[in-house]
């Protein structure tokens, strides 16, 4: 299973190096304005074309570039209810400190868990490939901890059961 | 802290404090609550050596209805008086008139703080006594000749010990059924209740095999089809645990443990659901804050812009 | 006064100058129209340069006729064809074709279009399944469906993600860049 990880992460970690080329641009309809290109869309021809890297249908990666501006969104590896809940709860925590992250987007793109977005400005003050790596550990870590936490769950559940049940015995 | 104890574990100090005699006695006046709704008053209403321990719970008419007062006179006989207004049953204990070995004042401390416990033991104890009655009919008879009113076993006792929550006792020939029934408000809570009772069911499989049988429904399982006051609405928020308690829980020596532990139950679940919630919580929030910290590194490191000037005035730059 | 809430009237759609109004097949360069037939009959051919052993022949084949001009139908022929080409090659043979594939000439061009593909690729596999959202399971546990169409995806993908590597490895992160702008798409 983890054997596909890492050629996805790789292919994940170029295209990301790829789209995070950013400049700064201003808005075209209103003066003094600027705004992030990929959020905005009132002209077509500063969006390029979008990518998706995917490991199969649950964990993709949907990349949409712009000009001055990238959208990236993640969908998480769900297999079961409770791992589903567990994925809602923790993307819910990120997105209510979002403040904080900069980079996250408060709404998730319909059809994925999580969204970033990120401007020329901070390409700008943050380091790009710093950002990347950012971007890729935080896939890793999402991965591990939700298993990490199931498994917690089960064999607390586990130990939960037999304690309450060994008095009878 | 994993399992719930079964005395309420503040009566309990509170007693052994006065009854140990060290210090002179004071008047006591506190209201304390347990699990269920239930609540003690503990005052020393007359005098400073006379206390009064009163009990109030809910579906206290039930339990009467099941034989409740029995048991408790069975259990506090010479201690009982009118019950306090507002309360169901209460037990007077004279500080002057205690019995002379420690033991048996352990023993009546412990019994007091059992209350709870013993007033809900009657429809337990009732069941039991009636199954090994239908126990011994059935034996006498082989399983096909056996009449229909021995086979199908006895009535189901319903106690209504919360608000939407209540456990059902059902006595047979050859096993005593306890079927609680719980309510989950969200979802979540919801989901985490399926894993911890999907390891209950298989933990009789797995490791303890004596344990009795558990199994769990959304709809009422079939022991409760004609019982009045069931919520069959189908919405998937009532779950049913059904414990399938066997011969050898239900020995005169086992029985008492049986009941205090099995009582238990229902807070002890839900206990243990919020308690991994929180924990679920609180590792989220440290990932988070790991996240935040990966973060900050991706911003390249400012160096202090601190200038000295000529005469030795430090200023820092605005970045 | 007319019923029409003239507040209302998209200003932005009747402006000639609009970039709503913008043409964006003015950005692309001309493409000839192909037609599905054509795709079709393509695909065959390589199919047969596949059955004879030369996948080589086949890939640059493919890549070197994109059918930027053919309908939704057409370009998922020629993605299948190509997906196959791309499951039917050893991994040790994949750099050294693409080396070689890379120093013909028209390399970098047949290049960007194999990234094309890969994308587009990982795009449609996932495709039909992301409209399913998870079921609730009856138990906690996980009960993964295993349909013929997932597990083939799934082997699909990891193909196209090695492939990518090795891609970038020679071609440069310039190749994905040349994906993301050029708006002929695949």
């Amino acid at each position: 299973m983890s054997q596909s990880l890492r050629p996805y992460l790789q292919c994940v970690r170029s295209s990301l190096t790829a789209a995070l080329s950013l400049s700064n641009f201003a808005s075209q309809a209103s003066e003094r304005h600027n705004v992030p290109e990929i959020e905005a869309a009132s002209c077509p021809e500063v969006l390029l074309n979008p990518l998706t890297v995917s490991r199969n249908e649950n964990e993709k990666v949907f990349i949409e570039p712009s000009i001055n501006s990238v959208r990236i969104s993640i969908r998480i590896k769900q297999a079961d209810e409770i791992e589903h809940i567990l994925v809602h709860k923790f993307t819910r925590f990120l997105t209510q400190r979002a403040e904080a992250f900069f980079i996250l987007r408060r709404k998730p793109v319909k059809g994925y868990d999580i969204s970033f977005l990120i401007t020329n400005f901070h390409t700008e003050e943050m380091l790009k490939h710093k950002l990347v790596d950012f971007i890729i550990q935080f896939m890793e870590e999402v991965d591990k901890e939700i298993s990490e936490m199931k498994l917690f769950l089960n064999a607390r559940a586990r130990f939960v059961a037999e304690s309450f049940l060994t008095p009878f015995d | 802290m994993l399992l719930l104890d079964y005395q309420n574990v503040l009566i309990e100090s509170l007693l052994k404090d006065r009854f140990s005699g060290g210090s002179p006695p004071a008047s006591i006046d506190q209201v304390v609550s347990d699990f269920d709704g239930v609540t003690f008053h503990i005052s020393t209403p007359e005098v400073k050596t006379k206390i009064l321990v009163s009990i109030s719970v809910k579906c206290f008419p039930e339990l009467v209805q099941y034989g409740a007062e029995a048991v408790l006179e069975r259990e506090y006989g010479p201690y009982i008086v009118a019950p306090e207004s507002g309360y169901d049953f209460s037990v007077l204990v004279d500080l002057e008139n205690l019995p002379d070995d420690q033991e048996a004042k352990d023993d009546l401390v412990r019994r007091i703080s059992l209350l709870k416990r013993n007033a809900m033991a009657a429809p337990f104890e009732q069941a039991f006594d009636e199954f090994h009655q239908l126990q011994e009919e059935a034996s006498k008879y082989t399983s096909e000749s056996a009449p229909q009113g021995v086979l199908e076993g006895g009535q189901t006792r319903a106690i209504h010990y919360r608000e939407e929550e209540a456990i059902y006792i059902k006595a047979s020939h050859d096993r005593v059924t306890v079927i609680f029934s719980t309510v989950f408000r969200e979802e979540t809570d919801r989901i985490f209740g399926k894993v911890f009772l999907q390891e209950f069911v298989d933990a009789r499989r797995r490791a303890i095999q004596n344990a009795p049988q558990v199994l769990f429904r959304n709809e009422p399982p079939l022991e409760l089809q004609n019982v009045p006051g069931i919520n069959n609405s189908g919405s998937g928020e009532i779950g049913y645990i059904t414990f399938v308690l066997f011969p050898r829980h239900l020995t005169m020596q086992r029985r008492a443990e049986v009941i205090s532990h099995i009582q238990t139950f229902r807070d002890y679940f839900h206990y243990h659901i919020k308690a991994s919630k929180a924990y679920i919580h609180s590792r989220m929030r440290r990932r988070t804050a790991d996240f935040l910290q990966v973060l900050r590194r991706a911003r390249p490191e400012s160096d202090d812009k601190e200038r000295k000037t000529a005469s030795g005035r430090t200023f820092k730059v605005q970045s | 006064m007319a019923t029409l809430n003239w507040r209302t009237i998209n200003i932005d759609a009747l402006d000639p100058e609009s970039p709503a109004n913008f043409d964006l097949s003015t950005l692309t360069p001309a493409v000839a129209p192909v037609s599905t037939a054509d795709v079709q009959a393509l695909a065959g051919q390589i199919r047969q340069l596949l059955r004879g052993g030369d996948s080589e022949g086949a890939l640059q084949g493919a890549l070197e006729n994109p059918p930027y001009g053919a309908d939704e139908r057409g370009k998922d022929v020629h993605l299948a064809t190509i997906i196959e080409i791309l499951q039917s090659i050893r991994q040790a043979d994949m750099s050294p074709m693409l080396g070689r594939l890379y120093k013909a000439p028209g390399g970098t061009e047949a290049l960007d279009v194999l990234m094309k593909y890969i994308y587009k690729g990982m795009a449609h596999t996932s495709a039909p399944s992301t409209a399913t959202k998870i079921t609730p399971q009856p138990t906690g546990f996980s009960q993964v469906h295993s349909s013929r169409s997932g597990e083939g995806g799934g082997q699909a993908m990891s193909v196209l993600l090695s492939w990518h590597e090795k891609l970038v490895e020679i071609a440069g992160p310039g190749c994905i860049v040349r994906v993301m702008t050029d708006r002929r798409t695949v």
